[in-house]
């Protein structure tokens, strides 16, 4: 019985782990991992989404409702800053992480100084279930499951959607997609403001479990990128989940055998070497092998 | 008259590439465009397409005023470009990458898939691939595929025989003839092959440092001195 019960902690961080990887990397594969804006600010979009579900529950609105909030207010504030600030740093990566790092300290001290150092916290919903002597919170498993349900949602729209294929075509070649009648400043807008709203309601499920302050975001950002990194854009689904399922089968078993801090030093060094051996993501790699086999099937089939 | 150009002038800041280039074109007519590499062949493509702003004169499409429009504008009144280096989508699919194309010639309309495989059946047998896996030729077939898909009128190919096997060209080039006549299409070719140009073409532009400097029949150009003086091959 202990076992099983080990077991089922086991798996049960494993997974935990994984939806807070992608969950905090959600709305950053399509702006960074496609769009390839470096977008220090994206924590602030997620703390953005935090506020609005806070504020949202706190005047009645049932939580799921407020999270859907948090990504319709992240979304628009994401085509706000697309259209007055990002769209200037396109292809200026140095450009734009320091004028998106500017952009995410205005951001933080403007809640600093219009809602002050906290607010009230939104209470973690559902209750905790045991297993043998251990207890397990279900929100956790909430948030995998919504994780998973956001990963869908997004390679649904970009796979089968009209938009999804202008998306991908555009952020490939934007000239060649300009000159196929492809409005592609609408195409930008849009796709940064997808980016930005998945990052919203990821915030706003997090703010479920976290304390909210105006400098929430700092928690996601920079795990959010070396997610990202770590998965390639050559393709954004397959390299978000072979990054978080690597990384967090390296931190579950580093937490567990020896602690969280190691656990969490462990995960940076794994992404590391990652990266080390495949620069440009894992995707890419899968990517490149795949067109191999495609070439080699043409070749051998009776022309 | 579909094309009317006159006094065009572009260029990259305030580098000129293109200088004072006027031409027209009929529908339904194979204009060659020719000259040497780096005579701004691309550029004036690009201008005409809408990807590079002209920095003077004008260009009309069916007596409508384009200069000022962007590509994607261009696009949809039906100018189809199909550019150096074929400039298809190498992570998308096949059949992702013909549907980019349906927009040309106004959004309204029916793609028509049906001509597209007509015309190359190669594509519908790759339709799930992607289009990165395709060869040279292969591509060449999806990126003037691509644009059939839509209802061009007018279709701009930069060096379609480009990097491509001998005997593709050559079913490029029938394939041109039929889409001019079944289709009724009208093209611009830039283009430094000379049997592709002898097979198809209408009449040849030639371009040297950014201006037209002479108006050529094509069969002047089996003569060795003139393609030498003009092409320097």
């Amino acid at each position: 019985m202990d076992v099983a019960a080990d077991v089922f902690s086991y798996a049960y961080q494993y997974f935990d782990n994984i939806g807070f990887l992608i969950l905090s990397a959600s709305g950053l594969i399509i702006i960074f991992g496609m769009m390839g804006v470096i977008n220090m600010a994206h924590g602030e979009l997620m703390m953005i989404g935090a506020y609005i579900t806070a504020f949202s529950y706190h005047a009645g609105v049932p939580a799921p409702l407020a999270i859907i909030f948090a990504g319709i207010g992240a979304g628009l504030a994401g085509m706000v800053l697309e259209r007055l600030v990002i769209r200037h740093f396109y292809k200026q990566l140095l450009s734009s992480l320091v004028v998106t790092w500017g952009l995410s300290l205005m951001i933080s001290q403007g809640f600093l100084l219009i809602f002050g150092p906290t607010i009230l916290n939104v209470p973690t919903p559902f209750g905790n279930f045991p297993v043998a002597e251990q207890t397990f919170g279900i929100y956790r498993l909430v948030l995998f499951g919504g994780a998973l349900a956001i990963v869908a949602g997004v390679w649904a729209v970009f796979t089968f959607t009209k938009f999804g294929t202008h998306a991908r075509a555009t952020m490939e070649d934007p000239d060649m997609a300009d000159a196929l009648g492809v409005n592609t400043r609408n195409i930008y807008v849009l796709t940064f403001g997808i980016g930005a709203a998945m990052g919203g309601v990821a915030g706003g499920m997090f703010a479920l479990t976290a304390t909210i302050s105006p400098f929430f975001g700092i928690n996601y950002t920079p795990l959010a990128f070396i997610t990202v990194v770590v998965g390639g854009g050559a393709n954004v689904i397959t390299g978000l989940l072979s990054s978080v399922m690597a990384l967090a089968s390296v931190q579950t078993a580093v937490n567990n055998l020896v602690n969280v801090y190691v656990g969490y030093i462990a995960m940076m060094g794994a992404a590391f070497f990652i990266l080390l051996l495949l620069p440009r993501g894992i995707s890419e790699y899968l990517e490149r092998r795949k067109i191999r086999t495609e070439r080699k099937v043409s070749r051998s089939a009776p022309a | 008259m579909l094309l009317d150009v006159s006094g065009l002038t572009s260029g990259y800041g305030k580098v000129r590439i293109v200088n004072d280039v006027s031409l027209s074109v009929e529908e339904q007519e194979i204009v060659a465009v020719i000259g040497r590499n780096g005579v701004g062949k691309t550029t004036l493509m690009k201008t005409l397409v809408g990807l590079i702003r002209g920095l003077a004169g004008t260009v009309e499409f069916r007596s409508q005023d384009v200069t000022r429009m962007r590509a994607a504008e261009r696009a949809q009144l039906g100018i189809g470009y199909v550019p150096q280096g074929r400039g298809i989508f190498a992570r998308l699919s096949v059949v992702d990458n013909l549907r980019m194309g349906e927009q040309i010639g106004g959004r309204g309309k029916a793609p028509d898939y049906d001509r597209v495989h007509e015309y190359f059946p190669i594509l519908k047998e790759r339709q799930a691939q992607k289009a990165g896996s395709l060869s040279g030729g292969e591509q060449q077939q999806l990126a003037i595929g691509r644009v059939l898909v839509g209802h061009p009128e007018l279709v701009l190919l930069d060096e379609p025989s480009e990097g491509i096997q001998p005997n593709i060209v050559q079913s490029i080039g029938e394939i041109i003839k039929r889409l001019r006549t079944e289709v009724g299409l009208t093209f611009v070719i830039v283009e430094q092959n000379l049997d592709l140009i002898n097979a198809v073409a209408d009449r040849c532009l030639v371009i040297d440092k950014g201006s037209i400097i002479a108006r050529l029949d094509p069969a002047e150009l089996a003569d060795p001195e003139i393609a030498r003086k003009y092409l320097a091959i």
